[in-house]
């Protein structure tokens, strides 16, 4: 018997004729997104609050720094003061609307950082497993086991206050969960039948986590890190709330709820805005997060 | 005009007489944590000849699946030896990687099997990129062989495996199987989760490539009628062990090891006259982390005596078939003690 070793066809007899083109996985993601009317809203929401945080120059009727303080705390509906005036006399719609240039960057920055470390750990612990995967994880968990604000304030408050400083804080309060994330999806594919057939035609580790691993990982976790935004967006309003994060009189909505929090008794409305800016903010995110998750969610 | 082969290293080096696999008293142990011990793979020894189909049989849980790992090398071996085509696999001789272009699997789960983020001609022409082939050449050949495996790759190459059916995914992995023409290929339960007419239509593929490419097969499955269809030989395997091996149509027609009896007694019959009456086989196949002494099968032998219990029993070639019959049984084994052993040669 001889063995055969080549494949005898001939080259003509698959002429490549034109593909048809499949919709593909995204386009998929995108048309069950699209059905989802609530996530579309709050992803609507997000890019006009984004596009109001860039174009804050053009928007805001005053200068948000512009103190007068024969216009202090005036209601909503103030003639030139739409939003009212907070304790200083300043104009609370340009201080929210620059307010979300901050607020927005805390929100998305520390996240974003933790999503580019805690991937890298948790799919490096999920994929290499064994004595590797619990060394990483246990030390992640002694970061997880704190509570996120505690660890968040405590961190803060060792570093000193300042933008930096809290955005270091809060992307040292996220990689954990993140990496947790990263490891269990990571530890789903990693022994999927097509990575063992992929190691099986003789692919080496980094290849089999670059062609077989991150498409398949990455997806689920970046979801996971957009619904973390809100939670940054409230854990830095929380620090500047504290005197931790931003200084005054930079305008951002979490040090806003704080000046503003002694004339709660006085212009309760107009106190209140900056947190309802981050509520309405924040719910957007994970809202958009949630229907980008369910879009995602698909066998396929 | 043939395509070149990308392994050049894949021609016969052991001569034909050298079996392309043997497996040497190969050996997998699960610990379980607080000294438990799962023996999936306990001691097999087997050898799959160049050119033949080798069916592997068994209950669930009987460590077919297991050992078509080790034998990939997908997880590695406690103890036994490896040889392809007379060469120890993981040595300087062969390397893994060498190996792995020669010997592949096709899984039993089509869908997992394929990445669901790759189309499928992707799929296919990953082994053989891995391997150094430009992606160009790569897809070209992968789309050639989906044309083999009966996929126009004008309709399917660009498609996501979700779009396909499961006989059609199934039919890519094949491809994927054979896209760095391998000469063994490993099958564990590959048609085992299709309907019917598509497992037939399957089953027929299979049998064409082997004509064609002149593969070696070995074909784990628990549905007998299928490797008996596909297979030359057949191995039984018990609780980690080999029971009997031999070629196909001696063993369905004259099956000598107990289990092997009960296995193919309960098969069901197209025949109203030669029903199975009674269950061959009660109960479940015992615990694999704490395996009965002595033969394995004894404590559901309707023909077990007390040497069952103490002596396990080699694998001994039987007297007929010219040697090519081997079991695992007393009843067997000369001067075993089992009073339905055949006499010693002496003693006649």
């Amino acid at each position: 018997m001889t063995a055969v070793t080549g494949l005898d066809v001939p080259k003509t007899a698959v002429a490549v004729p034109p593909l048809l083109k499949s919709p593909g996985y995204w386009s998929g993601v995108w048309r069950r997104f699209k059905r989802d009317k609530v996530a579309v809203a709050a992803g609507i929401v997000v890019l006009l609050i984004v596009l109001m945080a860039i174009f804050a120059d053009y928007l805001a009727p005053a200068d948000p720094t512009r103190s007068s303080m024969l216009r202090r705390l005036r209601p909503i509906g103030t003639p030139g003061y739409p939003l009212g005036a907070d304790e200083l006399g300043r104009d609370m719609l340009s201080r929210l609307i620059y307010g979300a240039r901050l607020s927005l960057f805390m929100g998305v920055a520390p996240v974003f950082i933790a999503f580019v470390f805690g991937s890298v750990i948790g799919i490096a612990a999920g994929f290499f497993g064994g004595r590797f995967n619990t060394v990483v994880m246990r030390t992640v968990d002694v970061f997880y086991a704190f509570p996120s604000v505690l660890l968040a304030i405590a961190l803060s408050g060792a570093l000193g206050a300042g933008i930096f400083n809290s955005i270091l804080s809060l992307t040292i309060v996220f990689i954990p969960q993140i990496a947790r994330i990263a490891e269990s999806v990571t530890t789903q594919v990693r022994s999927a039948d097509y990575v063992e057939a992929a190691r099986a035609s003789g692919a080496g580790s980094g290849t089999i986590i670059k062609v077989h691993v991150l498409g398949n990982v990455l997806g689920p976790i970046f979801v996971y890190a957009t619904s973390l935004i809100s939670v940054s967006m409230i854990l830095a309003s929380g620090l500047s709330f504290l005197g931790l994060g931003t200084k005054p009189p930079t305008p951002e909505w979490g040090l806003m709820l704080n000046t503003l929090r002694t004339a709660i008794y006085v212009q309760p409305w107009v106190a209140a805005l900056p947190g309802v800016a981050i509520f309405i903010t924040s719910i957007s995110f994970n809202l958009l997060s949630d229907g980008l998750r369910s879009a995602m969610d698909v066998k396929g | 005009m043939t395509l070149t082969l990308y392994v050049e290293d894949a021609q016969d080096r052991g001569g034909a007489g050298t079996p392309l696999l043997q497996a040497k008293a190969l050996t997998k142990h699960f610990p379980l944590g607080g000294g438990a011990v799962v023996r999936a793979v306990d001691g097999v020894d087997f050898s799959v000849l160049k050119g033949e189909t080798l069916g592997v049989v068994g209950e669930s849980g009987c460590g077919k699946s297991t050992t078509a790992r080790v034998v990939m090398q997908l997880i590695p071996q406690d103890k036994g030896e490896l040889l392809f085509d007379g060469e120890a696999v993981g040595t300087r001789a062969l390397s893994l990687k060498d190996y792995r272009r020669q010997a592949q699997m096709v899984f039993q789960d089509s869908y997992a099997s394929l990445n669901p983020r790759l189309t499928i001609e992707d799929s296919v022409a990953f082994g053989p990129t891995v391997h150094g082939v430009p992606k160009a050449a790569a897809i070209e050949r992968a789309r050639e062989l989906l044309a083999k495996v009966g996929l126009d790759p004008a309709r399917f190459a660009a498609r996501y495996p979700h779009e396909l059916s499961g006989g059609q995914r199934q039919r890519v992995n094949i491809a994927r199987a054979l896209a760095l023409g391998p000469r063994l290929v490993i099958l564990d339960e590959a048609v085992s989760a299709l309907d019917k007419s598509v497992e037939a239509q399957v089953l027929n593929l299979l049998a064409d490539l082997r004509e064609e490419f002149g593969l070696t097969y070995v074909f784990i499955s628990h549905d007998l009628n299928v490797v008996r269809f596909i297979s030359d030989r057949v191995m039984v395997m018990y609780l980690g062990e080999v029971v009997e091996i031999g070629p196909v149509e001696d063993l369905y027609d004259d099956p000598r090891h107990p289990y092997t009896r009960a296995l193919l007694s309960a098969m069901p019959s197209m025949d109203p006259d030669n029903r199975t009456m009674e269950a061959p086989l009660a109960g479940d196949p015992p615990n694999p982390i704490n395996p009965p002494e002595g033969c394995r099968f004894h404590p559901r032998c309707p023909h077990a005596q007390t040497v069952c219990a103490k002596v396990k029993p080699a694998l001994v070639a039987t007297s007929d078939a010219e040697g090519a019959r081997r079991v695992a049984c007393h009843m067997e084994i000369a001067g075993s003690g089992h009073s339905r052993a055949p006499a010693l040669e002496s003693a006649a």
